[in-house]
């Protein structure tokens, strides 16, 4: 196989790791490093030209060759069989849609998640249950992180240049869950967004870490707390709209569905309800609607609603399938509410998983 | 041993750049509005008309979290001394 990337000769291990660091080539901690023996497997496993580029990688556009995006999933600890993951992740990402140049510079804190869906999930290992964004897998650490080091260093988002993130979030580091999809009475979020069931697939969304909400009860008593978490003022989605996640655990899920709603009844449920007069969005400060009044210029706050009227009661998103719901983490009280980046972008994108040839 | 490297290589010939003006009296300004700050920007550019003597072109994105169209770069390179960019928040 041949590869064209720059061959770096080091003594010994140590000598590789802080040469690794000397260059910038890592976002703070060690990395897995990438010979060309480990990098040619994961090339072997997808089939792929090493040259072929799914393009460049805003904001600083270095190419997503394959080489480079195996490179980069090694050095985040991938196998082979990761890396297919970490392609639909990238292609995913790179759609114009999604706005990754937007994401990786913006002051606000999102970060894209990358969901997992469909057998492979299962397969690989990527948890989905308890702890499902915390740590202690290797599927979603390596893919999150192989993820993260192509924005790192193809995209140059690095946060003392391009990445102006006042705070960001842990997952700058790692941010990848797979959706439960057993224990789960409704159909899984590919499929709702046009994939077939029983494929792979992977979605990401950019949006704030989770936010734990105690959502435990009947579906009232847990819709009441949902829509309250959902609007809360300090969202971005409260003043310029955009898309919202929620990740319900199998628990509330089973609980909704032994009651007869839906997943689209709870989703229209939140749209109609978790709302806020004018009145109270607007006391946060002119800038905020500055920002609305910009959305609304740029045709992505739709025209129903008077910004004009303090009455007026605003949604925090434009239509109810901008509400994204997962079903993951453990059987027990909690559920949590990932906010947007608003209607700046940052939205859901999703590709299928190419299984290896 | 061997590692490889995961960045993408810089080209070997930087893209050219125009000269930078002597001062900025008389000087034309590119002001690209990134249509976030907007009192801001309007501040800066009285700012720099006021104080310093430039002739200021404001040109707007339309939106701020998204990359300036081309013709909008190309209308600053070609229309400007220089451009104030990048205006966010």
């Amino acid at each position: 196989m041949h590869l064209i990337s720059e061959r770096i000769a080091v003594d010994d291990y140590e000598d590789a790791m802080e040469l690794v660091f000397a260059r910038g080539w890592t976002d703070g901690l060690p990395v897995v490093l990438p010979t060309a023996r480990r990098v040619e497997a994961l090339i072997a496993h997808v089939g792929r030209d090493a040259q072929e580029s799914l393009g460049p990688v805003p904001p600083r556009g270095g190419e997503a060759t394959i080489e480079k995006l195996a490179i980069n999933a090694v050095m985040g600890g991938c196998r082979p069989e990761h890396f297919p993951v970490v392609l639909a992740a990238m292609e995913a990402l790179l759609d114009p849609a999604h706005n990754l140049n937007g994401v990786s510079q913006t002051t606000h804190m999102c970060v894209p998640l990358v969901i997992v869906n469909g057998p492979i999930a299962r397969e690989l290992g990527f948890n989905s249950r308890d702890g499902v964004f915390g740590n202690g897998y290797r599927a979603n650490a390596a893919v999150g992180r192989g993820v993260r080091l192509a924005l790192w260093n193809l995209g140059g988002a690095v946060p003392w240049d391009t990445d102006k993130a006042t705070l960001s979030h842990p997952g700058e580091y790692a941010f990848c869950i797979a959706e439960e999809e057993e224990d789960n009475p409704w159909l899984p979020l590919h499929v709702e967004r046009g994939c077939a069931p029983g494929s792979d697939a992977v979605t990401v969304f950019a949006c704030e870490g989770p936010h734990s909400v105690f959502c435990y009860g009947t579906p009232e008593e847990m819709l009441h707390v949902l829509t309250d978490s959902l609007c809360a003022l300090g969202n971005n989605n409260i003043h310029v709209l955009g898309q919202t996640l929620v990740t319900l655990n199998p628990l509330n899920a089973e609980e909704f569905a032994r009651r007869g709603w839906t997943k689209q009844d709870v989703r229209q449920y939140l749209w109609e309800h978790a709302r806020r007069p004018l009145a109270e969005v607007r006391a946060c400060g002119v800038i905020h609607d500055q920002f609305r009044r910009m959305e609304r210029d740029a045709g992505r706050y739709p025209l129903r609603y008077d910004l004009d009227n303090p009455t007026t009661r605003v949604p925090v998103t434009p239509r109810p399938e901008d509400i994204h719901i997962v079903v993951a983490g453990g059987r027990s009280y909690f559920a949590a509410v990932l906010p947007g980046w608003g209607g700046f972008g940052g939205f859901a994108v999703t590709r299928p998983v190419r299984r290896a040839r | 041993m061997e590692i490889l490297s995961p960045v993408w290589p810089a080209p070997a010939v930087a893209p050219a750049r125009k000269r930078r003006p002597r001062g900025l009296q008389g000087a034309t300004i590119a002001l690209v509005d990134d249509n976030l700050d907007i009192p801001f920007t309007t501040h800066l550019e009285e700012l720099l008309s006021t104080r310093f003597g430039v002739r200021v072109r404001r040109l707007v994105k339309p939106s701020g979290t998204a990359p300036s169209p081309k013709d909008l770069i190309e209308d600053a390179g070609a229309g400007a001394d220089a451009a104030v960019v990048g205006i966010g928040l």
